[in-house]
């Protein structure tokens, strides 16, 4: 009879770090800029060092490195616990409304924070608070007695994200010509801002969400049986589902005010990891979150490196590789009778 | 007294389901719940497993309201057979059966060898251990009422709760299944049992409870329960109950009226 | 007339053609103040108001065709209303444009004396700066996201003018969005930033310490310099000081824009 063993998950997560250290090591080597990989390993080695290489390795690579594979790994695991609580392996870190929210906020502040005298560099905390506040108002709309049904979770946050989307599209026609294109960047997911102090923020949210969902990985099995049989078999379903919403927004918020709205992640790699390893949540959510950094590394690298000086928005390949990925899934969901 | 309803009443929006409802399940004995569709017969096992709460009325367990129990505790004494089972992802049979042992282990980590085996044995017991690694989609309508009893099994239970556990079945899944309860039963466990399978039921039960309208409209030993005037009355057809060869009830429904038949003849 | 581009507005304006307008775009209208106080807004640049061009009635509607005001132009031709596209791509387009303004509106000899100013700069300019060094430049549009001058600009062809070499005209696109890694190591001698942002040009730019260490950050306002309008010369002659800090500076220009 198969079933989970700890071997198992080492051999699993340690091959999923594998991949995460090599893909680190080709964004590390690559670039528009030309080094050769020699000069970037020595750059890394001597960080005390000073001058174009160090900057380009020290100051630009290794902070986006670190950033996107925080965002990755991140959006990764919210879409394995967003796929869990909705019961539906088709669901997104983004469908809850949680990324509209973060949206409106960060659009706001960007153009309207002249009149109010806020700077575009307050965007991302307005993003954040726009991404808790539309957690709790939408957790508060779909809460019937206390219960949360996922139905009604999924068409408030449905709905909600229609209303956000009519709200940036206001946003953007009065916008002027700099913020059009900062908006844009936002809308598809760009990691070329990339600073240090971003990627400790969504660091920390990652462990916080990383933490809950592993400790309730358990529980995220037994909420495929239905509400009521996860009661029955003993786990305290509301109060485990608050907190897996509470924190998964709390890392999602954190992700998309840094990085705007990158797309496929979190539907992509949990899905393609449950047919892979099974839907085992205590293999799926560390393995999602090792090999959703390392597919945002990845497609970062391409989106910096592909076309010389300039620069893609990483969104835009995670589209480009993801939705084509996406179709063939879908299709083969649908040939086997998987979904119930 | 193993698990005890006491005067328990239920509203759902506008309706009352339930009204005054007493009943109580003793160790070593199988009470079988039966009633028409709608009488409330799954709102009541969901307050008897503590999954809802009555708006009037308790439900004790040993003597001690549910609610007092910690909710893995609770699992552990009372096991639910729910109508069917549809899981999302392709769960194995295998891992769906170790849930039942969910109750007993702790937060993180793996299932112990003892938690295997338990489930290894409820499989066993079902006849579908060489479903273990079969993928629950895959499975028919049968199979998975095997594996959601499979799953109480592995629970260990003081208390069984079934919901129509064979409706799905061929007879002689049927029979193994009523044989494992009564096994379990025998063994000082108690249960309760939903069917609409009155002669089966009527074997399987020490007592049977009839449910209607909310309330309780008979209850007592299956000879008692099982008369035909009962059952025109209560659940609405007309039949008529001999003494099977065991002694214990046989219920023959007549199909149609009789000179409805002759006018086709 | 109706202007919907700042550039043809500044130069209809300097060419003392400023009362044949009835109405302009919002960008205009934030770029010449008193001229918006007597004449309608009709929207912005890519959003303007068909009925607001249409209620004014005008003899002819002047704009830059983006693909937004493309789709304009067409509309307001089915309604019947005479426009004129311009070009603003490169610098003799420019020229052109103030040379077919002033015949549009009658003021050839201010064209002329303009187009005549201008490219005496540029011959003088040009003529100076064969004798100094062609320093490696960038100039910055935009902070973040990266925005450069690439190549195919009129800013692109007054770098050149003033005696520079545009590194960033190897990106193949008039206004790309450049990689931060690419700036770094294309190390330019010469970085210009035009940011409009409150931050002062050496603490944004002092995260990437090999920035300055190999080059000079200069702080330069782009209102001069990124418009394609009728003050070219003086544009030339600013983009020559902050390039040249060194050099002799030229009558009517000011002093190194250096911040």
């Amino acid at each position: 009879m198969k079933h989970l063993t700890a071997g198992r998950l080492g051999a699993v997560l340690l091959a999923s770090l594998g991949v995460l250290v090599v893909c680190l090591a080709i964004g590390l080597v690559t670039g528009p800029s030309g080094i050769s990989p020699g000069a970037a390993l020595d750059a890394l080695l001597h960080p005390a060092e000073s001058g174009a290489l160090a900057d380009i390795v020290w100051r630009i690579r290794v902070p986006r490195l670190l950033l996107a594979a925080g965002v990755g790994a991140s959006l990764a695991v919210a879409g394995v616990i967003f796929q869990a609580l909705l019961r539906n392996p088709l669901a997104d870190p983004f469908i809850l409304g949680v990324s509209g929210g973060a949206a409106l906020g960060g659009i706001s502040v960007l153009v309207l924070g002249t009149w109010i005298g806020v700077g575009a560099g307050a965007a991302p905390l307005a993003a954040f608070a726009g991404a808790i506040g539309t957690t709790l108002l939408l957790y508060g709309m779909a809460a019937v007695r206390g219960r949360v049904s996922a139905t009604q979770l999924l068409l408030t946050g449905v709905v909600f994200n229609a209303f956000a989307s009519a709200g940036i599209v206001f946003l953007a026609s009065i916008a002027g010509l700099a913020d059009g294109s900062r908006i844009f960047l936002w809308l598809i997911g760009n990691l070329s801002a990339a600073r240090t102090d971003m990627g400790i923020v969504v660091g920390v949210f990652l462990v916080v969400g990383l933490g809950v969902a592993l400790s309730l990985a358990r529980g995220l099995n037994l909420l495929a049986l239905g509400d009521e049989a996860a009661a029955q078999l003993g786990m305290a379903v509301e109060r485990q589902k608050k907190i897996l919403l509470l924190a998964t927004s709390l890392m999602v918020g954190a992700a998309v005010s840094v990085s705007g709205l990158v797309g496929f992640v979190g539907l992509i790699v949990p899905h393609l990891l449950r047919l892979v390893l099974g839907p085992d949540h205590r293999l799926l959510v560390p393995a999602s979150a090792l090999l959703g950094a390392a597919f945002l590394v990845l497609c970062d690298t391409v989106a910096r490196s592909l076309l010389g000086g300039r620069e893609l928005p990483v969104g835009a390949i995670t589209a480009l590789v993801g939705g084509p990925l996406f179709l063939v899934l879908l299709r083969r969901n649908s040939d086997r009778s998987f979904t119930a | 007294m193993s698990l005890q309803l006491r005067n328990v009443a239920l509203r759902l929006g506008e309706q009352t389901v339930l009204r005054d409802v007493s009943l109580e399940l003793a160790p070593g004995e199988v009470v079988g719940l039966l009633g028409r569709n709608g009488a409330g017969k799954t709102s009541l096992l969901r307050l008897a497993s503590g999954t809802w709460l009555p708006d009037a009325g308790d439900v004790l367990f040993e003597g001690r309201a549910l609610s007092d129990f910690p909710r893995s505790l609770l699992a552990q004494k009372i096991a639910v057979v729910p109508q069917d089972l549809h899981v999302p992802f392709p769960f194995r049979v295998g891992e769906v059966v170790l849930m039942g042992r969910g109750p007993y282990q702790r937060w993180l980590g793996f299932e112990s060898s003892h938690d295997i085996e338990c489930a290894q044995r409820a499989l066993e017991r079902m006849g579908i251990l060489h479903l273990a690694d079969r993928r629950i989609p895959e499975l028919s309508g049968g199979e998975r009422q095997l594996v959601l009893i499979a799953r109480a099994l592995a629970q260990e239970p003081d208390c069984l709760l079934l919901d129509e556990p064979t409706a799905f079945l061929d007879l002689e899944h049927r029979i193994r299944v009523l044989e494992v309860v009564r096994e379990l039963v025998a063994s000082g466990a108690s249960a309760l049992l939903v069917s609409h399978d009155l002669s089966l039921a009527a074997r399987c039960c020490e007592r049977l409870l009839l449910l209607a309208d909310g309330r309780v409209a008979a209850e007592g030993a299956p000879g008692e329960v099982l008369r035909a005037d009962t059952l025109r009355r209560v659940l609405g057809f007309s039949a008529t109950v001999i003494e099977g060869p065991d002694g214990l009830p046989l219920v023959v429904p007549e199909l149609g009226r009789k000179d409805s038949v002759e006018r086709g003849a | 007339m109706v202007s919907l581009a700042p550039s043809l507005t500044a130069i209809l304006v300097t060419l003392g053609a400023g009362d044949l307008l009835v109405g302009i775009d919002e960008v205009s209208a934030r770029q010449q103040p008193a001229l918006a106080q007597r004449v309608r807004v009709v929207g912005g640049l890519f959003n303007p108001s068909l009925e607001g061009v249409v209620a004014l009635e005008p003899d002819l509607v002047v704009f830059v065709p983006s693909a937004e005001q493309r789709n304009f132009q067409q509309r307001l031709s089915a309604v019947g209303i005479a426009t004129e596209a311009f070009s603003n791509l490169r610098f003799e387009d420019v020229l052109e444009n103030i040379e077919r303004l002033g015949r549009l509106a009658g003021r050839e000899p201010a064209a002329r004396e303009r187009i005549d100013a201008i490219r005496a700069v540029r011959a003088q300019l040009e003529a100076s700066n064969r004798a100094v060094e062609t320093p490696r430049v960038v100039m910055v549009l935009q902070r973040d996201p990266l925005f450069v001058v690439g190549g195919g600009s009129f800013i692109d062809d007054m770098i050149a003018i003033a005696g520079a070499r545009n590194l960033a005209a190897e990106l193949g696109d008039a206004y790309p969005r450049a990689s931060i890694e690419w700036l770094v190591a294309a190390a330019p001698e010469v970085l210009i930033d035009m940011d409009a942002s409150h931050e002062p040009a050496p603490a944004y730019w002092g995260r990437w310490p090999a920035l300055g260490a190999r080059g000079r950050i200069v702080h330069l306002d782009p209102s001069l310099v990124t418009l394609p309008g009728p003050h070219l010369d003086r544009a030339m002659q600013r983009l020559t000081a902050a390039l040249h800090p060194m050099a002799p500076f030229e009558r009517g220009a000011p002093p190194a824009g250096a911040r």
